[in-house]
């Protein structure tokens, strides 16, 4: 029995030395426990420790940065799951297409999430300008940081725009073939970019390889990279604050 | 050991004092005095319940509306109208308005960059809505064509992309008299 017991205390150890080897400060009960939990946790170290009321008004930023990061998370995943059936070549785009809507599981419901989510986050990038622009809070610090919001803004445009190609169907092909003419108005360059952007004269297979690539790997990355750097910015020239 | 200390506090006080006066200009009201709170688990208990109610708006939405899926893409047949996708039809309405090197590239390079030099072209230090009212007036007419021009080239540009006020969507309507 009293080996059952000692194995069993054990065990008990064993478990809250688990948990507290993940969750090092138990319940913030207190401030100095909340404070140290913000502190020493990967996922909240992005956030100050300590914050003024007024800064995290939702009233005054109305959620609109974060709602874009976190929609930006949410194409991110439901993306990946799209990836686990797509091929970008003109010979399965379509099938695959079809097939994600009509025989993979919840397929046609991710789909529609990253169709929803990516058209919801242009939005939300859109009014977070405006209501930074509203509130004056580009002004001295911040101006560097507008700027990259700006090229963030374009990054989620262009995002959005090499998404449309992907089903390969007569809605995304024409639209992009509209999109990429006003590319070779340019002068000089103008015939070029078209080129270069989809891989020929006309839409087809190697624009479609080309726009997959962007959408999924390198604009993703670009814009990753310009969100680390906004994100850092507003912690280091300070939270604009109300009004 | 004291005089050190108190050194240290008036160095302290002169970044203060340095730092308020260079955000001065900028800031419309002294928010030092503001109440100070612990960010876990408030503020990120808000992102958390912003996420939430996202996540689940999305689900909705995806569960009752599809996302559009036309025939499969063929060169040989051209929509018509054909449109780009919706952020970028106030561009398609801007083209079909003025000369293409004009529309295409000189205006949208041109507000581009005015955007990202905008904090130095604004001069007024104030932050103050009442006082920057040339600046929103500028601004929310920017807004206005904008989202104007979309609508147009959303809901008003049918066959052609001539006007039409049928409140047309941007589906094709017809590829070369056949249903796409």
């Amino acid at each position: 029995m009293r080996v059952i017991r000692a194995a069993v205390d054990e065990m008990w150890s064993m478990v809250g030395q688990m948990t507290s080897a993940v969750f090092r400060h138990g319940l913030p009960l207190t401030d100095k426990i909340a404070a140290r939990t913000a502190l020493t946790n990967f996922v909240l170290h992005i956030h100050p420790v300590r914050v003024r009321r007024s800064w995290i008004r939702m009233s005054y930023t109305l959620c609109l940065g974060g709602l874009s990061f976190f929609l930006f998370i949410v194409l991110t995943v439901t993306g990946l799951y799209l990836m686990f059936y797509y091929v970008p070549s003109i010979n399965h785009a379509y099938q695959d297409m079809r097939d994600l809507q009509f025989v993979v599981t919840f397929g046609g419901l991710i789909r529609n999430m990253h169709r929803w989510a990516a058209h919801a986050m242009v939005i939300t990038v859109w009014l977070h300008m405006a209501r930074v622009f509203l509130t004056g809070a580009y002004k001295k610090p911040r101006e560097f940081n507008w700027g990259i919001g700006t090229v963030l803004l374009l990054v989620t445009l262009l995002l959005s725009f090499t998404g449309y190609l992907l089903p390969w169907d007569q809605l995304s092909i024409w639209a992009v073939t509209v999109g990429t003419n006003m590319a070779k108005y340019a002068p000089i360059a103008g015939p070029y970019t078209r080129y270069l952007m989809l891989g020929g004269h006309a839409v087809g297979d190697a624009t479609l390889l080309r726009f997959y690539v962007m959408h999924v790997v390198g604009l993703p990355l670009v814009g990753f990279l310009l969100m680390v750097v906004h994100f850092w910015r507003v912690r280091k020239d300070g939270f604009s604050g109300g009004l | 050991m004291a005089t050190e200390a108190t050194d240290r506090i008036a160095a302290r006080q002169r970044v203060e004092a340095r730092r308020r006066q260079m955000e001065a200009p900028t800031t419309v009201r002294d928010d030092s005095e503001d109440e100070m709170i612990v960010s876990f688990p408030e503020f990120i208990f808000k992102e958390f319940i912003a996420s939430v109610a996202m996540t689940v708006f999305l689900i909705l939405v995806s569960i009752f509306l599809q996302a559009p899926l036309l025939g499969q893409a063929n060169p040989g047949v051209t929509p018509n109208p054909s449109k780009a996708p919706w952020y970028f039809l106030g561009l398609q309405e801007l083209l079909s308005r003025f000369p293409p090197l004009m529309a295409g590239v000189a205006f949208p390079t041109f507000v581009i960059v005015l955007m990202i030099l905008v904090p130095f072209l604004d001069r007024n230090p104030s932050r103050r809505p009442s006082e920057r009212k040339v600046a929103i007036i500028l601004f929310g007419l920017y807004m206005a064509i904008v989202v104007a021009l979309v609508i147009i080239g959303t809901f008003f540009r049918g066959h052609e992309f001539i006007w039409d006020w049928g409140w047309v969507l941007g589906n094709p309507q017809t590829c070369g008299g056949r249903s796409c």
